[in-house]
């Protein structure tokens, strides 16, 4: 059977990468000296609790080579298929690290390595997706093709309540275009070429949240659907009664935006993503 | 001596290392090359500046703190380009003079070394700008110098304090120059010293492996992107010349002289070197008359003349992949100095100064359009008595232009707001007529004359409100009683976001205490912006 491995950046929860047999990698936050793995030393409650409080400003960091050819290795006695699904390249170098980790393994496994141009629920999705097309028996082609077909077909949106941890982290993009407003507003950003774009500006949480309702309502086909929050679990519940009869319930995914992604964003952020079904 | 202390291979290695890194980032640092010229090219003339000083610092062999130095600021000097690479051969001038005849160096030396540099930067040029590459190295060297006078041996800190203040620095520079601001930009030159100074740190950091697939993080401006580099409504096009630069050698040159000779026959000159070796920049219409004056000085090498306004053509191009998709630029009508910065700060492309009895002519909106970066332009009047004007400029100009007929400034706002960048020219201009009906506009003025209207006898000077620019619904002697009548009427207990603008001459304070009490009467978000509007006290929106 193939085996799918991506990074933390997708969200996917310990639960689900049971259920579909998903390796997740964590990258690393570090708060001064002190550095965590992803969503395995750091729970979010207890991160996001620290990124508001701490003075500190934490750093991230990716993923090295040399840990991607120990697990490539290690997961090569068990099978000769890995598909690895990372974030966009553009938000870290873990794609880059994963191709290098793959060039210094010595086995004859088929290893590929795809950057989904995503990062969050839009990543969780493909995962997902592919990993229940491994468990159905589809061999390592055929779910890296339909990846990298699926790709254009998976829309992130994300509301915020400030883009400061964006522009701080660099990864701002070319959401830069709604810095600086003098009014307030809940920012609405996609992820789309594997960078950050600008969508709409509504004025308060309120408005942020029908913008992703409406935002998700207005697709024809969905095949699976996610959503996540930072610490506003009470918000994500009403979005999910909101949304939740749009896919069926095993397609319909909660999550929590991890640590690693948190700094970037800031706690406040609430995020749909869509997988488009095909035409 | 001590035998692991820092020396002149290590800093040969870890600038390296930072090249590479600039290496990575050039284009992204061409990209935000707005300042003194937008030519873009800022992030290639400082990764040439490097390389040409690293070459020289491979020929050397010796690994002497002194005579590294030395030799990175002598290939620096000669292989300097553009305003941005001659500042950077000075730095490098600077750091030799800081660690003359040091064999190795520590923490504090390496900082005095820096505040040199940071000087010697300064000083090759007759009119230093802050907000630029000047003012990051300087804040590097400060930071750099207090870091050392605690931690004097422990480089890495050092370095580490210089970064993050650098980082920091660049962040500001668009609110100490203007022109960047406007772009929405920071300074080229500054990034570029930030990401040299980074990339030394990771080098240092033991990163250098880890370097190869990463990249550069780069420090964005805290303001909005806007497309402004095509010039505004008002301004006239005038070409930039040509960009001089070449290296002088000769004996006993009077680099004062040099200086005040050149800087008669053009603008953005830069000097450094010594009496013997000077790297010279400067923009002129003329450079033939530049490069016959140096004749006579001394022997020229290396002579580069480029066409600015060629280059600002391929910036323009450049501009428009960075901008974020939808090549929609918005084109606003407003007066106040408030809501110009509230425009500003949304993303408008060109805002025409005109309002209430200063209506804007059809010809400075054709301007106005003709000039914005896009050949899609959206065009918002934002008043009744502006609506027509605006409507004729279609017809007028090449571009696809649409109106979105504004009544009040807070309409405007409210659909620039709804502007999606996922939308093209027709779509947005739906929407945006949309999101005008989502929102009510209560103008609060003093009545110029006695009146009767709408059943209201109105006295001179009382004050009245006005719902969107059509229907009195309150007046009074009362500037509070008179918001909150008009409140009642416009139905504010169906509104969710209030944003009040206040006028020229109308005080925060009083806007502030009129705010808390609507704020304990319903529930709803109130935010005050300064509107600065003439005759209106008050423009108040309710959505």
């Amino acid at each position: 059977m193939v085996k799918i491995v991506t990074d933390s950046c997708s969200d996917i929860t310990p639960e689900l990468a049971q259920e579909y047999g998903i390796m997740v990698v964590p990258l690393y936050v570090q708060f001064g000296d002190k550095v965590y793995r992803d969503n395995v030393d750091l729970a979010t409650v207890e991160f996001y609790h620290k990124l508001v409080k701490s003075k500190v400003i934490p750093t991230t960091s990716t993923v090295t080579p040399e840990f991607f050819t120990k697990l490539f290795t290690k997961l090569a006695k068990e099978t000769n298929e890995i598909l690895t699904i990372t974030l966009s390249e553009m938000y870290s170098g873990t794609y880059g690290s994963a191709l290098q980790g793959k060039a210094m393994v010595k086995n004859k496994c088929h290893i590929e390595v795809i950057d989904c141009q995503l990062a969050i629920g839009g990543q969780l999705l493909l995962v997902t997706t592919a990993a229940k097309m491994a468990q159905e028996g589809a061999n390592l082609n055929q779910i890296a093709q339909w990846v990298r077909e699926a790709i254009p077909r998976t829309h992130v949106r994300m509301s915020f309540d400030t883009l400061e941890y964006l522009r701080r982290g660099g990864r701002i993009g070319k959401a830069q275009a709604f810095l600086g407003s003098l009014l307030k507003v809940n920012p609405v950003l996609s992820i789309k070429d594997g960078t950050t774009f600008p969508v709409a500006r509504p004025r308060n949480r309120a408005q942020a949240m029908d913008f992703l309702v409406n935002f998700a309502k207005g697709f024809h086909h969905i095949e699976a659907l996610a959503i996540e929050d930072a610490t506003t679990p009470g918000e994500l519940e009403i979005l999910a009664q909101r949304l939740k009869d749009l896919v069926p319930p095993e397609r319909f995914y909660r999550s929590k935006i991890s640590p690693v992604v948190g700094t970037h964003v800031g706690p406040h952020v609430l995020a749909v993503s869509i997988l488009e079904g095909e035409c | 001596m001590k035998a692991n202390l820092p020396d002149g291979q290590l800093l040969k290695e870890i600038f390296a290392s930072g090249t590479t890194w600039l290496e990575k980032s050039a284009p992204d640092i061409n990209a935000i090359n707005v300042f003194p010229i937008p030519d873009g090219d800022t992030g290639t003339n400082m990764l040439l500046t490097m390389r040409s000083a690293l070459e020289e610092a491979t020929r050397n062999s010796d690994s002497d703190a002194s005579s590294m130095t030395k030799s990175l600021a002598y290939g620096a000097l000669m292989g300097a380009r553009g305003n941005s690479g001659v500042i950077l051969s000075q730095f490098w001038r600077g750091l030799a003079k800081g660690l003359e005849g040091k064999s190795s160096f520590d923490a504090k030396d390496f900082a005095t070394a820096l505040a040199e540099a940071s000087q010697t930067a300064y000083e090759g040029i007759i009119h230093p700008v802050e907000g630029t590459m000047l003012t990051v190295l300087k804040d590097a060297a400060e930071a750099a110098d207090k870091t050392a006078k605690v931690n004097s041996e422990n480089l890495l800190s050092v370095l580490e304090a210089a970064v993050e203040a650098a980082k920091d620095s660049v962040a500001r520079t668009p609110s100490l120059l203007p022109v960047l601001k406007e772009a929405g930009v920071v300074d080229a030159g500054g990034q570029g010293i930030y990401v040299l100074l980074d990339g030394a740190l990771h080098h240092l950091k033991g990163e250098k492996d880890k370097m190869q697939y990463r990249q550069p993080r780069l420090v964005a401006a805290d303001v909005a992107l806007t497309p402004k580099m095509a010039p505004t409504a008002t301004e006239v096009e005038v070409p930039y010349g040509y960009c001089t630069n070449f290296v002088l050698k000769g004996q006993s040159l009077d680099l004062k002289k040099l200086k005040k000779d050149l800087g008669k026959k053009g603008q953005s000159l830069i000097i450094s070197g010594d009496e013997s070796l000077v790297r010279v920049h400067i923009h002129s219409f003329e450079p033939g008359e530049i490069i016959n004056y140096a004749t006579h000085l001394g022997t020229l090498h290396q002579i580069s003349i480029n066409n600015m306004d060629d280059q600002y053509v391929e910036f323009i191009k450049m501009q428009k992949e960075r901008l974020p998709t939808a090549d929609i630029a918005m084109v606003t009508v407003a007066s106040g100095d408030g809501f110009l910065e509230v425009f500003n700060s949304l993303g408008t492309a060109i805002t025409v100064p005109g309002g209430q009895t200063m209506n804007p002519s059809v010809r400075q909106l054709v301007q106005a359009v003709e000039s914005a970066p896009s050949d899609n332009v959206i065009l918002l009047p934002n008043n009744k008595n502006i609506i027509l004007t605006a409507s004729q400029v279609e017809s007028l100009t090449s571009k696809k232009v649409k109106v979105v007929p504004t009544r009040t400034v807070p309409q405007g706002i409210a659909a620039f707001l709804a502007f999606s960048y996922e939308a093209n020219l027709e779509k947005n201009a739906q929407v945006m007529e949309e999101a005008i009906t989502a929102i009510k506009t209560i103008e609060v003025t003093k009545a110029v004359r006695k009146t009767q209207l709408n059943g209201m006898k109105i006295k001179k000077g009382q004050f009245i409100a006005i719902l969107n620019d059509e229907n009195l619904i309150a007046s009074g002697s009362n500037i509070k009683e008179v918001i909150f009548e008009a409140l009642l009427k416009a139905d504010i207990e169906d509104a969710d976001v209030m944003t009040i603008y206040y006028g020229a001459e109308t005080q925060a304070s009083e806007a502030e205490s009129i705010a808390w009490e609507i704020q304990d009467k319903y529930s709803i978000q109130v935010e005050i912006v300064r509107g600065g509007q003439p005759y209106y006290n008050y423009i108040i929106s309710l959505e």
